[in-house]
C-alpha cells in the first residue's frame, strides 16, 4: 500500500509534468481577465542575462495545466483549513468580496491632489465654472469596520481631499450606499443602486434629480475582477442598466475614436470585463450630447471608472457630458479638446483610486 | 533555480531524473555534474566560470596533497586561501572596506560584487575536502567529473546541508538505487516543500504585513519575533528536507542538518539541533584545530568567541550577524561556567532557550543593528506603543491556525502521530492521500502566486 501511495503521487507529478510541456498555449485568463504569458523566445544575450530564466518562469507559472483549479484549491486551503481571513488581499464577508485597502497612503492621495490642482489652475481658475468634489468610497468603507477588517484611515482621507481641494464643493455622499450597492465580486457600484447617490449630486449641483429610470437586466453571468483574484467559488451576477427615453436620443461621441457610440455598450457584456458595458469602459474623453436636455448647461466629470456608471444618471439637465479620465489621457493635453468656461465640473474619484494614484496623468 | 518553483519540480526534476535513470552506471555523475551546472546557471549564468574555476583549483590542490607529502601543507594552505579568498572577495570585501573606512576615515570604494548563490556552502564544502585529503582522511579524488559532481551537486548546492566529501565519498563512486530509496526521497522531499511552501512562506507574508503596519503594537512585534522563528526554521529545515529527500532519490545519503531545535533546554542542545551541518563544520575545522578546550581558560575563551564569530559572520556579512554569533557565543560560555544552570526546573530552561532564540533571531533579521535595537526596545514595551491594536488583532486571527499548527510541527508530536499512524490501516489509506494533498497544495500556492523568498539564498 506504501508503494501505491508514491506511486500514485509520481504518476500525478508524471501527468502534470506532461501536461506542463506539451499541452498547448492559452492566451487569456478570463477569470484574471489579462494575456497569459507565452514562451519567450531563446538567445544567447537573453539567457546570459538571466532574463530568459525570469521570462520562463512567468511563462511556467501562468500556462500551468488547471491553472485556475490550483488557485482555488489554494484559496479554498488557506481560508477553510488554514483561517486565513484574506486570500491574496482579498476577503469576502456577507458574501461580498473586497480588497484590503489599506492603510492610506497619503503621499498618493497629495499626487491626485496635485494632479486635481493643476486642472484647477490651468483651467479653471479664471473661468465661472462651479466646481464639485465627490469621494467615492470603495466597499471596503462599509464592509471592513464591522467585521473587523483593517481599513485606511478614511476620515483622513476625506479631510485630506477637503483641505486639498478648497476651491471646489465637497459632497458627501457616504451616507446613500451601503455595502449593497455594490457588486460582491467586483470593486464597482451597480448603477441600479445610484440614484439616491446621483440625488445627493443633483441637489448639491442644483439641478433636477434623475427622473423616469428603470432598470433593465442585461447580463447575469457577471463575474468581477475580485472573483478571478481571490480565486474562491462565488456565484454569478446579474447587471442592470438604468434606462430612460431620453437616453435612447443621446449619442456619445469618442474623441479617441473620433466615432460616435451608444451610452450601453451591450456587446461589452461578452467581453473580458462586462462592466465596459457602461459608457464602454475605460476612455480618455468622452462626451455625451443630450438632445432631451432641459437646460443648456454642460457638465465636465473627471473620473474613473465608478464615473461610467453614475454619468448617465446625472445628464438630464445637461446639453453635454463630457467625462475625462486623466489615467488615460494627459491632464497637460486637455486644451486640445475642451474649453473651460461655465461648466459644471464635478471630481468624481474612488477611494481605491486616491489611494493609488500613480496612473493619473 | 529555487526547488519550490514551478520550472523546478515540473521542468528541470523531471527533466533530470529521467536522464539520470536512463544513462549508464558510469555516466550518472557527468549528468548530475551537467544538470548541476545548468541549475546553478538558470540563477547565475555568469558565476558558472567562478564555480568551475572552484571546482578546478580544490581539484588540482587535492590532487597535490594526495600526491606530495613535501608540499602537501603548502597546497592545503593554498586552498584555504583560495577559498577564503573567494569568500573574502565576494561576500566580505565590501563589509570591510566599509569598516575600515568607518574606522580611519579613509574613504575607499566599495566593489559591490553580487553574492554568487550557495558560495558560501559550495567553499565549506571544497574546503571540507582538500582538509581531510591532507588529514589522510579520505584519498584525493582522481576523476574530475566525480568531483566536479560533489561540489555542484544540486540538491545541497545552495542551502545545503554543509555534505563532507568524507562523507559521501563511497557513493560518488559507487552507490546503489533503490525503489525503497527513491519512495522515501520523495516522501522527503514533499514533506520538505510543505514546510518551505505551507508554512514557512506564509509566515513570510506575515513578516510582510507586520513591516508595513499602520498600527504597530506590542503584541505585533512579538507576533512578528515568533513568526520570524518559525518562518527561518521551517524554510531552512524544509529545504533541507527538499536537499536530502532528492539526495535519496539519487542514491546518496546526507547528514541530517535539524533535529527539533526549539525543543532544547539549553543553548549548547539548541546547537546540537540547529544546522547541525555547520556546527559540526566549525567544530572540526576551526575550533579543534585551535585546541577546543584542551587549553587554558584564556585560549578557550577567545576559541570560543572565534568559531562564534566566525559562525555569525557566514550567516552575513554585516555586524547583526557578528553580534548575533557573540551572543551565542556569551550564553555558551555562561551555561559552560554556571552549570547549575541546568539543573533548573525543565520548563524554565525551555522558556530561557526560546527567549533567547527569539532574541537572536530578531537580531539576526533587522536590516541594521538600529533597527534590530528598535524592534526589541518595541517588544518590551519600551517604544510607547499600545499593547494591542486591531490590525494586530486581525493578523492574529487570520494566522491563528498556521502558528498553532506550526508550533506543533516544531516539536516531535507529528513525527510521534505520524509514526504511530502509518503502520496502522488508516495510516495505509492517509499516508498517499496526504502526500498527494501536499503535491498539490504545493503546487496551488506556487501557481497563484510567485511569494516564495528563500532566506538561506544569501548566505
Amino acid at each position: 500500500m506504501k508503494k501505491i501511495g508514491v506511486i500514485t503521487v509520481i504518476f500525478l507529478w508524471v501527468a502534470l509534468t506532461a501536461f506542463a510541456w506539451f499541452a498547448p498555449s492559452k492566451d487569456m485568463s478570463q477569470s484574471e481577465r489579462r494575456p497569459l504569458k507565452q514562451f519567450p523566445e531563446i538567445s544567447v544575450e537573453d539567457v546570459l542575462k538571466g532574463s530568459f530564466m525570469e521570462k520562463f518562469e512567468g511563462y511556467a507559472l501562468d500556462q500551468f495545466p488547471l491553472r485556475d483549479n490550483f488557485r482555488t484549491l489554494k484559496s479554498l486551503f488557506s481560508y477553510k483549513l488554514l483561517g486565513k481571513i484574506d486570500n491574496n488581499g482579498i476577503y469576502i464577508a456577507d458574501g461580498y468580496a473586497a480588497k484590503l485597502e489599506y492603510p492610506l497612503n497619503a503621499a498618493s492621495v497629495n499626487n491626485a491632489l496635485k494632479k486635481f490642482d493643476y486642472i484647477y489652475t490651468t483651467y479653471l481658475q479664471n473661468t465661472d465654472c462651479k466646481i464639485y468634489s465627490v469621494v467615492i468610497p470603495d466597499k471596503g468603507y462599509y464592509l471592513a469596520p464591522p467585521k473587523g477588517y483593517p481599513t485606511m484611515d478614511y476620515s483622513q482621507l476625506f479631510n485630506q481631499m477637503a483641505k486639498g481641494m478648497p476651491w471646489a464643493k465637497q459632497v458627501d455622499i457616504t451616507g446613500s450606499l451601503s455595502v449593497t450597492d455594490y457588486y460582491r465580486t467586483d470593486t464597482h457600484w451597480r448603477q441600479e443602486k445610484l440614484l439616491d447617490t446621483a440625488n445627493i449630486l443633483c441637489d448639491a449641483m442644483g439641478i433636477f434629480r434623475p427622473e423616469g429610470y428603470t432598470p433593465t437586466l442585461v447580463s447575469q453571468e457577471f463575474r468581477g475582477v475580485y472573483y478571478g483574484q481571490a480565486a474562491l467559488p462565488m456565484g454569478e451576477e446579474e447587471i442592470y442598466v438604468m434606462e430612460n427615453p431620453a437616453l435612447a436620443d443621446c449619442r456619445v461621441y469618442n474623441y479617441e475614436t473620433g466615432k460616435y457610440c451608444s451610452i450601453y455598450d451591450l456587446e461589452k457584456l461578452s467581453g473580458n470585463d462586462p462592466y465596459d458595458v457602461y459608457l464602454s469602459g475605460a476612455q480618455a474623453l468622452l462626451r455625451i450630447e443630450n438632445p432631451n436636455a432641459k437646460t443648456e448647461r454642460e457638465l465636465v466629470i473627471f473620473r474613473d471608472s465608478f464615473g461610467s456608471a453614475l454619468a448617465p444618471l446625472l445628464l438630464q439637465d445637461y446639453k453635454t457630458v463630457t467625462l475625462v479620465d486623466i489615467r488615460y489621457v494627459s491632464s497637460q493635453l486637455l486644451s486640445n479638446f475642451l474649453t473651460f468656461q461655465n461648466q459644471d465640473v464635478l471630481f468624481a474619484y474612488s477611494t481605491l483610486i486616491l489611494n493609488n494614484s500613480a496612473t493619473l496623468k | 533555480m529555487v526547488f519550490s518553483s514551478i520550472p523546478f519540480l515540473y521542468y528541470f526534476l523531471p527533466a533530470v531524473i529521467l536522464c539520470y535513470f536512463l544513462s549508464p552506471k558510469k555516466r550518472k555523475n557527468t549528468v548530475l555534474l551537467l544538470f548541476s551546472l545548468v541549475f546553478y546557471a538558470w540563477g547565475e549564468p555568469k558565476y558558472v566560470i567562478l564555480m568551475v574555476a572552484t571546482i578546478l583549483s580544490f581539484y588540482l590542490c587535492g590532487l597535490a596533497i594526495g600526491k606530495s607529502e613535501k608540499y602537501k601543507r603548502f597546497f592545503l594552505i593554498l586552498s584555504v586561501v583560495i577559498g577564503v579568498g573567494l569568500l573574502g572577495i565576494f561576500k566580505y570585501a565590501d563589509f570591510f572596506i566599509s569598516g575600515f573606512s568607518a574606522a580611519t576615515g579613509i574613504s575607499m570604494p566599495l566593489l559591490r560584487l553580487a553574492l554568487p548563490v550557495g558560495i558560501s556552502f559550495y567553499t565549506f564544502q571544497s574546503l571540507s575536502y582538500t582538509i581531510d585529503v591532507y588529514r589522510g582522511n579520505v584519498p584525493a579524488q582522481r576523476n574530475l567529473v566525480t568531483f566536479g559532481a560533489y561540489v555542484t551537486l544540486f540538491p545541497q548546492l545552495i542551502a545545503g546541508p554543509i555534505v563532507r566529501y568524507v562523507d559521501v565519498a563511497r557513493e560518488l563512486e559507487s552507490r546503489s538505487h533503490s525503489w525503497d530509496g527513491v519512495s522515501e526521497g520523495v516522501r522527503r522531499f514533499l514533506v520538505g516543500l510543505g514546510k518551505k511552501i505551507l508554512i514557512a512562506d506564509q509566515f513570510a507574508l506575515l513578516i510582510q504585513n507586520f513591516r508595513q503596519a499602520q498600527e504597530p503594537s506590542v503584541l505585533f512585534y512579538w507576533m512578528y519575533a515568533i513568526g520570524f522563528m518559525l518562518n527561518i526554521y521551517f524554510d531552512f529545515s524544509g529545504y533541507s528536507d527538499m536537499a536530502i529527500g532528492l539526495g535519496r532519490i539519487f542514491g546518496f545519503h546526507f547528514v541530517e542538518n535539524f533535529n527539533y531545535p526549539y525543543i532544547s533546554r539549553s543553548v549548547t542542545e539548541f546547537w546540537r539541533r540547529w544546522h547541525m551541518s555547520l556546527g559540526s563544520w566549525f567544530r572540526d575545522y576551526v575550533y579543534i584545530p585551535m585546541g577546543g578546550n584542551r587549553v587554558n581558560k584564556l585560549r578557550w575563551t577567545v576559541n570560543i568567541f572565534t568559531v562564534w564569530m566566525f559562525t555569525g559572520l557566514w550567516h552575513g556579512a554585516a555586524w547583526n550577524f557578528v553580534l548575533w554569533g557573540l551572543m551565542f557565543g556569551v550564553l555558551l560560555m555562561i551555561e559552560k561556567i554556571l552549570p547549575f544552570l541546568q539543573k533548573l526546573p525543565a520548563a524554565l530552561r525551555h522558556i530561557y532557550v526560546l527567549l533567547a532564540v527569539c532574541i537572536s533571531f530578531v537580531l539576526f533579521n533587522a536590516e541594521s543593528i538600529a533597527q534590530a535595537g528598535d524592534d526589541l526596545t518595541a517588544m518590551f514595551g519600551f517604544d510607547g506603543l499600545p499593547a494591542v491594536t486591531g490590525e494586530t488583532l486581525y493578523y492574529l486571527r487570520s494566522f491563528a491556525v498556521l502558528f498553532v499548527l506550526s508550533v506543533l510541527g516544531a516539536t516531535p508530536f507529528v513525527k510521534k502521530a505520524a509514526n504511530w499512524l502509518l503502520p496502522t490501516r488508516a495510516g495505509t489509506v492517509l499516508e498517499p492521500l496526504g502526500l498527494i494533498a501536499l503535491l498539490l497544495l504545493c503546487t496551488g500556492y506556487l501557481v497563484d502566486g510567485s511569494f516564495s523568498p528563500f532566506l538561506y539564498f544569501r548566505f
